[in-house]
This record gives C-alpha cells, structure tokens and sequence, in this order.
C-alpha cells in the first residue's frame, strides 16, 4: 500500500528525513517540468527544482496541513519561477538549440522511436515553446498548470491568487493566442483540428 | 454560471473544453455546439492545440535530491587567543585614518614652523639625506664621524629656525606666490621630516654603536673573570698534584 503524501510529511515534521527524501522521490520530477515550462533554462529549473524542495524541508514544521502538500509544493515552486524571471528580465522560454544533433539526440531515447520521428517531435516541441514563449507569464502559467499538472480551475485560482473567472479568461486567451501561432507554423492543419 | 448558455461565452466554452462544468450545463452547450458551427469551430481548434501542446515535454534531466541531514552541523568554533584591546591589531580604516592624521600633523607643524623660517632651500636637505644614506652605519663609521654629522645638523637646523621670515610675508599678494608658498611649506615639512628622520638615524646608529662598545667591554669582563677562575682552580689542581707527587717520593 502506498503511503500518502499526509503520511510522509507527518513523518518527516517527527523528524524522519527519509520520508522527506520520498516525497521528493515523487515530486520532482512534476516540479522540475513546472520550473523548466515556466523558465525554460534546464539548468535553472534544476536549481529552483532544488531550491524549492530545500525551503520546503525547512518550512515543513510551519505546514498545517492547510493545504495538499503538493500544492504547497508547487506555490513555493512557483514563487521560486516568479523570482527568477523578475531577476532575469527576459524572455524566459528558451529556444532548442539550432545545432542539435539528430544522432545525439536519438541516443537519448529508447530504440523504438525512429529518427525521424524524434527529429519532427522534438521540432514540434521547440515550436511550442516558442509559442508559449510569447504569453504572458500569468497566461503560460494558468496554461502549463492545467494542461501538464492537471490542476483545476479552483486550484489554479488559488496558486495564481485571483478569481476563477480570471483563470478561466487567461486560460481562453493563451490558447487562442497559441492557436494563431500554431496555425501561422503550419502546425494546426484542418485535418489536425478535424480530428475532434 | 448561468443556466442560460450564451453563443460565444469564452468562460463557458473553456469550462466545456476542460469538462469542469455542471453536468447540466455540459449537456447545454454540448447541445449548442451541435447547432453552433462558430462555437463547433473554436472547441475543435482549441482541442487540437492542446493535443499539440502535448508535444512539450521537458528534458529528461537526472534529478535524484535528497536531503542528507536533518540539521546541517553547526561549523566547529574556533577558539582564538584572548588578545588585550590595545594589543589587537587595527583594522586596515583605522590604521589608513592614523596614517593621515600623522601626515597632516607632520605639514602643519612643517607650515607652523615656516610662518617663522626664511624661504626654503630645497637643494641642501636632500644632500646631506643622500650623504647620511649612502654612509651606512656599519663598524667603518667611527663615533667621531657621528658626532660630527649630528653638530652639522643641529647647527643647520638652528640656522633654519633663526632666518628672518620677511621674504615670506611679503610674498603673500597674489595666488600664485601664495601657490609657491604653499609648494614651499609642503617641501619645507618633507625637508624638515627628512632630517629629523636622519637625526634620529644618526642618533640611533650613535646608541647602538655605543651599547656594542659597552657589550663588548662587558663579555671581556666576564671572560676575564672566568678565564682568572679557571686559573686559579689550574693552580690548585697542580699545587694539590704536587704535594702527592712529593709524599710519593718520600
């Protein structure tokens, strides 16, 4: 039976760091994509990734329990991405290499996905993250919480500090702004969207 | 939300594309869309960006934190050697600040002394500085040669402190003898500093000299001593040796 994440952080404010450790072992990797989508640096999203498990340790005795712990997680996560890019002052998703190496790339993945096929998907990608480059940060961030953290409405209202309404109006706006873009890339073709 | 669904309400379409509204109001829009080819149009484009939006994953960085401690130890304290308050060394502002104060109280006095001092003649400190630095205070220098040079000095400074300061004064009308003036009182005081510097090496050589002299008569003294301690035991020792040679004999 899987402990609940309840479970370890009790556990962990009794003092038992290996619990702490396990929490990590299943948030980290949702949090380091969150930091990576918002800021767009690997390197810096690995740092906030880092950081934010750090400060969280350190606030745990402070956590009531208000909250699900991942949300707590992800709001100190997310006030770590909001610092960095007012530190920063720039556009903060990044570009794909132009020189990636086809070849390089292949060995990153498993055998079955052929070149070709991890060459057009990581072009796809690039493209996105151009396009999410170009809104705001509320709007990528409304956006990235809902499409790759499955949050809802409420909660995202909540992470973001504003009303449901709002949310629900950037979330609208970022996707018909990333629609446009898309279909300006020749990636949404009628067939694309008549798939529905 | 309101029960009456209104073509093209973005908050309603997007709660409808996210399946996060009441389930009577999902059949409600779900219903106008299959009249609605506007609001057909735009749930479909809006669902195949999210299907593209799928395409961005992020790179698969090996992560693996961990929190090793609970507490990070504290650093060890280091245990550093009471020093007294005067003993301690100053901190590099406050040993900058007496430097400066020295330095102005070194011009003031040179200028305190120039208001009362013909103007300075520049060439003849330097001089007798080079003449006292190139002549080391070594075993060659004889206490003669430093008393000479002290008398030079001292009756050069007096000359200085006894000249008339009328040229000076007179000199104050326009800036820039009053430049000059000041020029002369800054080489003045370095002068004046320089041979007070040279004085007191000289002075200092003359001790030294002195205290080898008195050293030196002192280790004599001693090995005097010893040497006559050592002699009168010799003399015991053969006295004592004689006397048992000569019961020997008998």
């Amino acid at each position: 039976m899987t402990t609940t994440d309840e479970e370890l952080v009790a556990r962990a404010q009794g003092g038992d760091v290996e619990s702490f450790n396990q929490l990590i072992v299943r948030w980290e990797r949702p949090i380091y994509a969150l930091a990576y989508r918002v800021i767009g640096k690997e390197e810096d999203a690995r740092d906030v990734c880092q950081d934010a498990f750090l400060r969280a340790y350190r606030a745990l005795p402070g956590f009531k329990g208000q909250a699900k712990f991942s949300s707590w997680l992800y709001r100190i996560a997310l006030n770590l991405c909001r610092d960095w890019i007012r530190r920063q002052r720039r556009a903060p998703v990044s570009q794909l290499p132009e020189d990636a190496d086809a070849i390089e790339m292949a060995s990153e993945t498993g055998p079955v996905e052929s070149i070709e096929d991890l060459v057009a998907r990581r072009e796809l990608s690039a493209i996105v993250e151009e396009a999410m480059s170009e809104l705001s940060e509320e709007q990528r961030t409304a956006i990235i919480l809902k499409e790759y953290h499955g949050m809802t409405f409420q909660e995202i209202a909540d992470m973001q500090g504003c009303p449901l309404s709002t949310v629900k109006t950037r979330l609208y706006q970022g996707l018909s702004l990333l629609r446009r873009r898309l279909e300006q890339q020749g990636q949404l073709t009628p067939e694309l969207v008549k798939r529905v | 939300m309101n029960d009456i669904f209104q073509c093209g309400d973005s908050a309603a379409l997007v709660a409808y594309l996210y399946d996060e509204c009441a389930p009577d109001e999902q059949a409600l829009i779900a219903a106008h869309i299959k009249g609605c080819a506007a609001c057909a149009s735009e749930i479909d484009a809006l669902s195949a960006t999210r299907r593209t939006l799928a395409a961005w994953t992020p790179p698969d960085l090996a992560l693996g934190f961990r929190i090793t401690r609970e507490h990070e130890p504290r650093p060890a304290k280091i245990l550093e050697p009471k020093i007294a308050w005067w003993r301690a060394p100053l901190p590099a502002w406050a040993q900058a600040a007496a430097a400066l104060v020295i330095f102005a109280a070194g011009l003031s006095v040179g200028a305190i002394r120039n208001t009362n001092t013909a103007p300075p003649q520049t060439a003849a400190a330097p001089t007798v500085a080079t003449e006292v630095n190139t002549q080391p205070a070594t075993a060659s220098v004889t206490p003669d040669d430093l008393a000479k040079l002290e008398k030079q000095l001292r009756s050069e400074m007096a000359q200085r402190t006894s000249s008339s300061p009328a040229t000076q004064v007179a000199a104050r009308g326009s800036d820039d003898t009053l430049l000059q003036q000041v020029k002369g009182l800054i080489e003045e005081s370095e002068a004046n500093q320089r041979r007070d510097f040279t004085l007191r090496m000289v002075e200092l050589a003359g001790n030294v000299e002195n205290q080898r002299r008195v050293d030196l008569a002192s280790v004599r003294q001693q090995m005097g001593l010893q040497q006559g301690a050592i002699g009168t035991e010799l003399r015991q020792q053969r006295e004592v040796l004689g006397r048992l040679v000569s019961e020997r004999t008998r």
